[in-house]
């Protein structure tokens, strides 16, 4: 934590336990914490709080999850972590596609949600002169456009290059199949996912120590790309 | 007897309009015979031999008992003995009996004539109820036959009712009970709609057991005539049998009529004993199944939750030095609570018909590596190789689907073999290029033939392994893959040990050069 005052965290979820436990994790973190326990108290109370970050469950009992992330990015940029179920790919993309920023699945450990809320967070402190980031051994310089690994530069093409750095632009956050085909293909390049699956491939390769085990390029299951902020 | 009796089935009325010329037919012809006989013996034969004309008479009448029916002959008969008397027997053209012996030859051969027409009008009639019998037979043989090829209900009432129409010329309609057996309902072989005076008759038949309709007493109202099909004292139908607006319906074709709706009562009582047994059959699986599942579940359930509450009330408890062994069994416990609960939602997705995969191009290795990585605890008494070759084509698949069914299969390799034997994941294209496969093997004690039979069933847990786990997990596993348009394979590892094998589709993308 950077910053010297510290980040308001609102949690909005309806079981009075889990909103105990998120306190409990995220005081320990020194968050300040807010609850709100339905969709439309979230609303207002993100409205009136103006919070750092938003955790938000998807299966609230009055509003859909979606719908809230919908309402909420009608005027608010606040980074948002939604908590999901297992096997809800569709939830996930779909919430990712409202708006949030990252999603957790229940059940979850204190640490992936502290990993994940932090990863979020930075995205409202962009370090703007951020112009080198360590990952592992690698080392990308934006303004160079240069990668090493442990010290030796590494040949990348284009693509590769801006495939690995919209991901570590974005690191620790999840990044869908369709975001980076649109950022890096255009619109109509959205249902190519196999140049992605090839392009990660040869980034494995060029940059994680067991391509076939990967450390840092992880995938998310059904959903898209993560790069693990180490 | 009318010529509509003589026939089995009875005539139309188009035959009923021909019915007359055809009888007439027989009365020109005996008529003729005996115009021939009378021009014959009065031109040829001398005025003396009047006496060998009666004869010859008799000889002509006999003759026509073998083409004609009792009118005709009688006819013939009384007409050729009054042309006799007023042709031949002298004085001529006058009915005037002039000797005695004329007299006794003259009545002789009147009654000789009327009792031979009888005789052999009985002998015919006898005949004619022999074919009767034994199309009645035959009919009923074909019933017979019918209903026992038949291999549902339906087919056989089809079958029967179809018999009927082309036996009787009519359109046939059967009821049967209900579910309560308080109502009737049509069936959909019936050759017609059973409404108004009909509709109200077979549901007096249904209540009363009795017949009813056209040609009975009761409800002679409507236009068909009603059977009641009865199986000990139960009604269980109604058979109704619509004949053209001119036929009749004889005492036979009656007889014949309530034999096929016997027949028919019994094939539809086996029909329901039938469905009864099945029924009860079902049920007791199901309640089987039922306590099955929720004995397992309960354990499954209680088990982790059992040790989860110890664990927590002794952790306050517990010397500082215990409390990381305690923390862990709460662990182990909820991963166990969790793969639980999951294999029951899985199980549940797979069940509601809410499963659709969304297939997409996936990373071989990285499905792979998912699927490791959630079941890391569980194989951690056990090395695992993984033999993905380097030119691993991309897969199209459902990434989490797949993700499940490896997870499970590494899991159930985890769980029943001994601590310490290796587990293999592979993966590959095979031989052909049609499929992927992802293959798990390990040295455990792999399946007994009565095991392998029902894997893939809800419930089976191979009862010789660790007694543990739903029994979920194979069955998901092919669920999963089903749903994907692949096969799952269970074998046998040539090291020894089991090996699923697990297929997907395989196709190649079209891969243009991304820019």
């Amino acid at each position: 934590m950077t910053s010297s005052h510290p980040f308001r965290v609102l949690v909005v979820d309806d079981e009075v336990q889990l909103r105990r436990l998120l306190r409990l994790a995220l005081e320990a973190a020194h968050y300040e914490v807010y609850e709100a326990e339905t969709g439309q108290l979230g609303l207002s109370e993100a409205a009136s709080l103006h919070p750092d970050g938003i955790v938000l469950d998807l299966g609230l009992p009055d509003l859909d999850g979606r719908e809230v992330l919908r309402r909420l990015r009608e005027w608010s940029q606040t980074p948002v972590l939604v908590l999901t179920v297992r096997d809800g790919e569709d939830d996930k993309i779909g919430a990712l596609d409202a708006g949030a920023d990252d999603y957790l699945t229940k059940p979850f450990s204190g640490r992936e949600l502290l990993a994940r809320l932090r990863a979020i967070l930075r995205r409202v402190q962009p370090a703007a002169e951020e112009t080198v980031v360590h990952i592992g051994e690698v080392e990308i310089d934006f303004t160079a456009r240069l990668v090493r690994r442990a010290g030796a530069e590494v040949k990348l093409t284009a693509k590769e290059y801006d495939l690995l750095r919209y991901l570590a632009q974005h690191r620790g956050r999840v990044v869908t199949h369709q975001q980076i085909l649109r950022e890096l293909w255009g619109a109509n390049a959205e249902d190519n996912t196999h140049y992605l699956r090839v392009y990660m491939t040869h980034l494995r390769q060029k940059l994680e120590p067991d391509p076939r085990i990967p450390r840092f390029l992880k995938t998310e299951s059904g959903v898209g790309y993560r790069l693990v902020d180490a | 007897m009318t010529s509509s009796q003589k026939n089995a089935h009875p005539p139309t009325l188009r035959e009923r309009l021909l019915a007359w010329p055809e009888n007439w037919r027989e009365y020109a012809l005996a008529g003729s015979v005996v115009a021939v006989i009378t021009a014959a013996g009065w031109k040829l034969l001398p005025e003396s031999y009047y006496l060998s004309v009666g004869l010859i008479y008799l000889l002509g009448v006999i003759l026509l008992c073998l083409r004609v029916g009792r009118g005709p002959v009688l006819f013939a008969g009384v007409l050729s003995a009054f042309l006799w008397e007023y042709v031949f027997i002298p004085p001529h053209f006058k009915f005037v009996i002039a000797t005695l012996q004329d007299g006794l030859f003259f009545s002789t051969y009147f009654v000789v004539a009327l009792v031979a027409g009888e005789l052999i009008a009985r002998i015919r009639a006898q005949a004619e109820n022999e074919r009767q019998r034994e199309q009645r037979a035959t009919a009923l043989f074909n019933l017979t036959r019918a209903l026992a090829e038949a291999r549902t209900l339906d087919e056989a009432v089809f079958a029967a009712l179809r018999q009927v129409d082309g036996l009787f010329g009519a359109q046939t309609s059967l009821a049967l009970a209900d579910e309560t057996g308080a109502g009737l309902v049509a069936h959909f072989s019936s050759s017609y709609v059973l409404e108004g005076a009909d509709r109200a008759a077979a549901e007096w038949v249904f209540r009363h057991h009795r017949s009813a309709g056209r040609f009975a007493t009761n409800r002679p109202d409507g236009t068909g005539y009603y059977l009641s099909l009865v199986r000990e004292g139960q009604a269980i139908g109604v058979l109704g049998v619509k004949l053209p607006p001119s036929a009749a319906l004889s005492f036979g074709q009656r007889d014949l009529l309530e034999a096929f709706a016997r027949q028919l009562a019994l094939s539809v009582e086996r029909e329901h004993l039938r469905a009864a047994s099945e029924r009860e059959k079902l049920l007791a699986e199901s309640e089987k199944l039922h306590r099955a599942l929720f004995d397992s579940v309960s354990h499954e359930l209680r088990t982790p939750l059992a040790v989860i509450n110890a664990s927590t009330e002794n952790l306050a408890e517990a010397d500082p030095s215990l409390r990381g062994t305690l923390v862990k069994e709460i662990l182990t416990a909820v991963r166990r609570l969790n793969r639980t609960v999951e294999n029951l939602l899985d199980q549940n997705r797979l069940e509601s018909g809410l499963l659709k995969p969304r297939l997409d191009w996936c990373d071989a290795g990285d499905i792979i590596n998912a699927a490791v990585e959630s079941t890391h605890d569980a194989l951690d008494q056990h090395p695992l190789q993984i033999a993905v070759p380097d030119e691993m084509p991309l897969v199209r698949a459902d990434f989490a689907l797949t993700e499940h069914v490896l997870a499970n299969l590494l899991h159930n390799a985890a769980h029943y073999t001994p601590a310490g034997t290796p587990v293999t994941l592979s993966a590959g294209i095979e031989a052909g290029g049609r499929r992927i496969f992802f293959q798990v093997d390990d040295r455990g004690p792999g399946f007994s033939p009565v095991v392998r039979e029902r894997l893939f069933k809800k419930f089976a847990r191979d009862e010789g392994g660790r007694p543990a786990g739903l029994g979920l997990g194979l069955s998901i596993v092919r669920g999963f893959v089903v749903a994907q348009g692949g096969e799952v394979v269970a074998g046998e590892n040539p090291a020894g040990g089991a090996r699923i094998t697990v297929y997907l589709p395989h196709a190649t993308p079209k891969l243009g050069s991304p820019t």
